[in-house]
């Protein structure tokens, strides 16, 4: 039985899909711990009990939306307006329409492939250094996880039971601080290469914001809804997938319901369903290895070694590093969280703020080889090598790295509220 | 001639995941709007309707999933594969969809087996949850049938058609 075991493990590395390998896990644990394999079915069955899922399905609805639409148009436009007259300020606008649009999409790819194909080229005209603009676009993929109303952030509070409310309220100053210290990087960087910055212009500025009113109203909307406490999180996600495809339709005209909408509706499906058959079928083998107190036997394995909350969070973040680097970002979530929470609150470590840091590490993980996924789909994007790709990245990496000791070791920028 | 059976059942499949994956999807956004409306402004809330977007998630999930099979987009930990040559990745593919194939197929029997347990002792106010779950079984059906075409018919199908 060991054999298959390792038989199982050497295939999913070898590329078997995910849910298939945790699928025939959970198998091969119930049949060992001598129980019916529909135990894994019960589990499973248990994902129509969660209200929050529904809102996963309806928040990807909205951002494919809006990526299939004029939406990453129109924002580079607006932030460009705003930005785009400081040194380095086409970088900002990059960074804060990657951000924007990223916490829609859900940093599916959809972010490198709707906005990076549109500004690298902005890049290029602007005579930014190539490997400059290929390390932003490549970073900037995933810049928006952080955000209300992020589908990793949605997927971390299922899985782990914690709030989602307090998970998007927590996101929002380290996500802000990782912007502010990009642009502060873009800023030196244009100085360094005196990069021409454009004149600002109120006149550009307000026709810009009159093109974006109805995309920029879009976050504000389930902002202020979640945390006024108007609407549910599921509410939410709703009205904004509603709203999405109606500006879209009917305001833009960029989307069309006949032919467009069936394409939309059936990428959304793909999307959710390779990350939800995964959390499915994931769910029931978690239980089976929490059944054999596995999580119990990594408590007293870590406590052994490890004294301090200071000593947990760093080898914390290595081993986090290290999975990001691996693994995908909502497998990450599926997977492991169940292992380390319990690890974590022995720590005293608050679940939301756990939460950040293992999202922040996954977050450097999208451009980590060798399965960073930004790497990839930048690599297909620009048509440029992986080397070359995580080479002009390891600026940002490094500031990323930075950004990550500071919200691992100051709880504050997350749990301010609290 | 029997691999070009396989291939056109490959396209109805594909066709009718298309087909039941949107539907879902957009009911459940009708469902979820409905119930906005209805309890924010009319203070109702009818428990059925929960119900129901609730399985949805399940139908969006498996003919999401099943759609993903095509063109290999499903999330794997390929670090190894990643790492090996084009040729051989290609040959440990037909092995892997069918692993995948065989996995569904399981999982799909013991689905059916938790539906009919639940068939004879689901009481009479679940009875709606009761057939909604029936896209457990039908789901790993069609993820296994999906996996068992790809395996014997092999030809790509082109992108409009595969989504």
């Amino acid at each position: 039985m060991l054999i298959l075991l390792i038989c199982l493990i050497i295939l999913a590395l070898l590329g078997l899909p995910l849910f298939v390998a945790l699928g025939a896990g959970g198998l091969y644990a119930s049949v060992q711990s001598d129980l019916d394999p529909v135990v894994l079915i019960i589990e499973l069955y248990r994902l129509a009990n969660q209200p929050n899922l529904i809102s996963i399905p309806l928040f990807t609805l909205a951002g494919m939306t809006m990526a299939a639409g004029g939406g990453p148009k129109r924002l580079i436009k607006l932030f460009d307006a705003l930005l785009g007259w400081m040194p380095g300020g086409l970088a900002m606008a990059a960074i804060v329409s990657c951000a924007f649009f990223t916490a829609f999409t859900g940093a599916s790819g959809v972010t490198i492939i709707a906005l990076g194909g549109l500004l690298y080229p902005m890049f290029m005209q602007a005579n930014y250094s190539e490997k400059f603009s290929l390390g932003l676009l490549t970073s900037s993929g995933s810049l928006g996880l952080l955000f209300p109303p992020s589908l990793a952030i949605l997927l971390y509070g299922i899985v782990s039971g914690t709030s989602i409310d307090e998970l998007f309220l927590a996101g929002i100053i380290p996500g802000l601080i990782l912007l502010v210290l990009l642009s502060l990087y873009s800023y030196k960087s244009a100085l360094k290469w005196h990069q021409p910055a454009d004149d600002f212009s109120w006149g550009k500025l307000a026709q810009a914001s009159r093109e974006t009113i109805w995309d920029i109203f879009l976050p504000i909307l389930v902002i202020i809804g979640i945390f006024g406490g108007f609407v549910t999180v599921t509410e939410a996600a709703a009205v904004t997938a509603a709203y999405a495809l109606f500006i879209e339709t009917v305001v833009y005209k960029e989307i069309k319901l006949s032919s467009d909408l069936p394409e939309i509706l059936i990428d959304t499906c793909k999307l959710v369903g390779s990350i939800l058959i995964i959390l499915g079928v994931a769910m029931g083998l978690t239980n089976l290895l929490i059944d054999t107190q596995l999580p119990s036997k990594l408590l007293s394995l870590v406590e052994s070694h490890i004294t301090s909350q200071l000593e947990f969070l760093l080898l914390l973040n290595l081993f986090l590093l290290v999975i990001g680097a691996m693994m995908d970002i909502f497998s990450a979530i599926v997977v492991v969280v169940p292992l380390i929470m319990p690890l974590a609150l022995r720590y005293q470590i608050d679940p939301v703020h756990l939460g950040i840091i293992f999202l922040a590490n996954l977050e450097i993980g999208y451009m980590t080889p060798p399965v960073g996924i930004n790497l990839f789909i930048a690599s297909q994007r620009f048509g440029k090598s992986i080397l070359t790709l995580f080479q002009s990245a390891m600026p940002f990496l490094g500031i990323m790295l930075l950004w990550l000791l500071m919200v691992s070791y100051i709880p504050a920028l997350t749990l301010w509220w609290k | 001639m029997i691999s070009d059976f396989f291939y056109r059942t490959r396209l109805t499949l594909i066709q009718l995941e298309k087909f039941l994956g949107a539907i879902s999807l957009i009911t459940l956004l009708g469902i979820a709007l409905l119930q906005v409306i209805l309890r924010n402004i009319f203070e109702l809330g009818f428990s059925d309707m929960d119900v129901v977007a609730r399985h949805l998630v399940l139908f969006v999930t498996f003919m999401g999933a099943a759609l993903a099979s095509e063109g290999n987009r499903h999330i794997k930990i390929d670090c190894i594969s990643s790492a090996i040559k084009q040729s051989y990745r290609d040959k440990l593919r037909r092995p892997l969809i069918s692993i995948s194939s065989l996995v569904c197929g399981i999982f799909f029997w013991y689905s059916l087996q938790f539906w009919l347990d639940e068939y004879q002792y689901a009481p009479d106010n679940e009875q709606l949850a009761l057939y909604m779950a029936l896209i457990l079984p039908a789901g790993f059906f069609v993820l296994s049938l999906h996996f068992f075409l790809i395996v014997v018919s092999p030809e790509s199908i082109p992108d409009e058609q595969a989504g």
